[in-house]
């Protein structure tokens, strides 16, 4: 894969459109990898901020 | 272990309760779980009380008095907990004290004390009994007294059920910390092993139990598990393999001696109980034996049965297992070729046959965990008591109001990616192939990095990233055989040939959908390779980076929310 010739964009990216919407569910309340997403979402923290703790 | 906090220390256990059989299960410091035996060496206890002359007998005990004591036997009253009498199926109960309304609830009528006439017992009070001998047995084992656990249910038990059995615990001094779902139990189980990898896949989990089944299609992405179908068979489990055995044998003895144990009620008991042990026995070995001291009219009996024989006899209702699975993986509008993993629990996936069958319905690719077919599966009986016992051990040290805010809805309910996302290495010349990075049924906020191998030359590379969708491509193969076949031609012969004739080629081709964004990574060195990272926040927001691995600096980009949806209404 290489760059076609003449495409070019402003600090070489652009954005062509935005995602399709999401789809609500229910996620289960199990494991670590949950107990961590619910420390972060109750804490409003992102992920790098949790990393830092 | 120890917490500041002055209240009662905890001191959690994993419980999985079943119709036909409850374990206890606890993780160690070594981060293992395992089940618990109780006192008679027992590890699937069954959920069974019997009274006899005021003593109570729990598990194998009480089993054994479904012979002669089946008025004042409780058993298979799980699902009856928290329902109205009128939506309660009573069938499993025939052989055994039979269910009764009593004002809103469920109870049974038992001689459970020395009193003349018998008592009306509730069947929390029997929940609750229940569970005061599983917690007694795993306080012996551990030598701590048990005052928390995590109970295990079906996903499609009622909040009203789950009301009663956190109150029936209650009364048994058991502190329910959370009540989790079985097959989510089950793959737990599987993840906790410390040699297991965090992966994105699609597994079915297939609870094979007693008297029930349940089968659900779980996304596990980065270690969180979303639901995504569930099916429930009220009348197909473990029972309906006995009544095969207990057929076989029954028309053999007729047989023999004109008269039919099965009409006979004790009779019927004994070979139900010892037509288990023969089903179970023909898991392991390929031959098993069936003995009965007084069958029915005092004629003793003894036979054996082969394993051939009996898949023969099962094979229909094997394939009411297989197809419950089939259903289930349709429901969730997936492919047999979607699933990365089948996981078989209960006890009823110890037969060797279900898991050769499932083998031949799903992919090569797909594993299958059961005994037979991987032989570091674990034994399928345990998996939700131990999937418990590891979420006891993650959650015990915390406060109550900390889990109650944790598997809170405003926690649980999450917006889950619709479509996949993914990145395309675009050249001049063609249009690149579409690699998954985030799955679809991904829960937001989520982050995932890969790295491409850019091709040999280096240079300049261009990333797109895109949505791509999963198409499945049929392949027919060239119908030759057709003309060649005569009329003369043999009937085993033409059956083998047309049965090759109709194996079509399937297999997944991802097709990109949507492009979201292009970036280019400039002057690659040759061999090199490009990591990507992608993080999607909940909003749908995403911020995107590419770089060369090695490399300094590299593209970044920010895509914004899309304005209808921002509010994740969808």
């Amino acid at each position: 894969p290489a760059l076609p010739a003449g495409w070019s964009a402003e600090k070489d990216f652009k954005v062509l459109s935005s995602l399709s919407s999401a789809v609500q569910r229910n996620i289960e309340p199990v494991g670590p990898h949950f107990l961590a997403h619910a420390r972060r979402q109750r804490h409003n923290r992102t992920f790098s901020e949790d990393e830092r703790i | 272990m120890s917490e500041e906090t002055g209240a009662g220390e905890r001191f959690a256990i994993g419980i999985s309760f079943g119709n036909s059989s409850s374990s206890i299960a606890f993780t160690g410091p070594d981060g293992k779980a395992e089940v618990i035996a109780n006192e008679e060496g027992d590890r699937q206890i069954p959920t069974i009380l019997s009274y006899v002359e005021s003593e109570e007998f729990h598990g194998t005990q009480a089993k054994a008095q479904l012979i002669r004591n089946s008025k004042n036997t409780v058993a298979y009253f799980r699902d009856y907990l928290g329902k109205d009498f009128k939506s309660i199926d009573p069938t499993p109960a025939h052989q055994s004290a039979h269910p009764q309304q009593s004002d809103s609830t469920v109870a049974f009528t038992i001689q459970d004390t020395d009193a003349e006439t018998p008592s009306t017992v509730t069947v929390s009070e029997i929940t609750t009994r229940h569970l005061r001998r599983l917690k007694q047995s795993a306080t012996d084992f551990l030598g701590k007294t048990v005052n928390a656990a995590v109970i295990t249910v079906p996903t499609n038990f009622s909040d009203a059920q789950r009301e009663a059995l956190v109150a029936a615990a209650k009364n048994a001094d058991i502190e329910v910390l959370q009540l989790i779902h079985e097959p989510v139990a089950a793959l737990l189980a599987y993840d906790a092993r410390p040699d297991a990898v965090v992966e994105d896949k699609l597994v079915v989990v297939a609870d094979f139990g007693g008297i029930r089944s349940d089968v659900a299609v779980v996304a596990s992405r980065g270690g969180m598990y979303s639901v995504l179908a569930t099916v429930h068979d009220y009348e197909l489990g473990g029972a309906n393999l006995d009544q095969v055995v207990i057929d076989h044998f029954a028309k053999e003895f007729i047989k023999k001696h004109k008269v039919d144990p099965r009409e006979d009620a004790r009779g019927l008991a004994k070979l139900k109980l010892e037509g288990e042990a023969t089903k179970k026995a023909l898991s392991i070995g390929t031959n098993a034996t069936l003995s009965i001291e007084s069958l029915v009219n005092g004629i003793d009996y003894g036979s054996t049965i082969n394993r051939t024989r009996y898949e023969l006899l099962s094979g229909k209702i094997f394939s009411q297992f297989t197809g419950l699975i089939e259903s289930a993986v349709k429901k969730a509008d997936l492919d047999v070729l979607d699933i990365d993993e089948v996981i078989l629990a209960g006890g009823t996936s110890h037969t060797p046959k279900i898991a050769r069958l499932l083998e031949s319905i799903f992919p090569e690719k797909t594993k299958v965990l059961a005994p037979s077919t991987t032989p570091s599966a674990i034994n399928p009986s345990e998996l939700s008591a131990r999937g418990a016992a590891y979420q006891a051990s993650l959650i015990q040290e915390f406060d109550t109001e900390d889990i109650e805010q944790s598997i809170h809805p405003m926690v649980t309910v999450t917006p889950h990616l619709s479509k996949t996302i993914g990145v395309q290495l675009v050249s001049a010349d063609e249009s690149g192939e579409f690699v998954p990075l985030v799955n679809a049924e991904t829960a937001l906020p989520a982050r995932r990095v890969a790295q491409y191998t850019v091709p040999k030359e280096g240079g300049d590379v261009l990333i797109r990233i895109t949505e791509g969708e999963r198409e499945i491509k049929v392949t027919k193969p060239e119908p030759k055989p057709k003309a060649e076949k005569t009329e003369e031609d043999e009937e085993d012969s033409d059956f083998d040939s047309d049965e090759d004739e109709e194996e079509e080629i399937r297999e997944v081709i991802w097709k990109s959908t949507k492009p979201i964004a292009e970036a280019a990574v400039k002057g690659v060195k040759a061999g090199g390779k490009v990591e990507v990272t992608i993080n999607i926040n909940s909003d749908l927001g995403l911020q995107i980076t590419a770089r060369e691995v090695g490399g300094k600096g590299g593209v970044r980009l920010a895509v914004e929310a899309p304005a209808a949806s921002a509010n994740g209404s969808a």
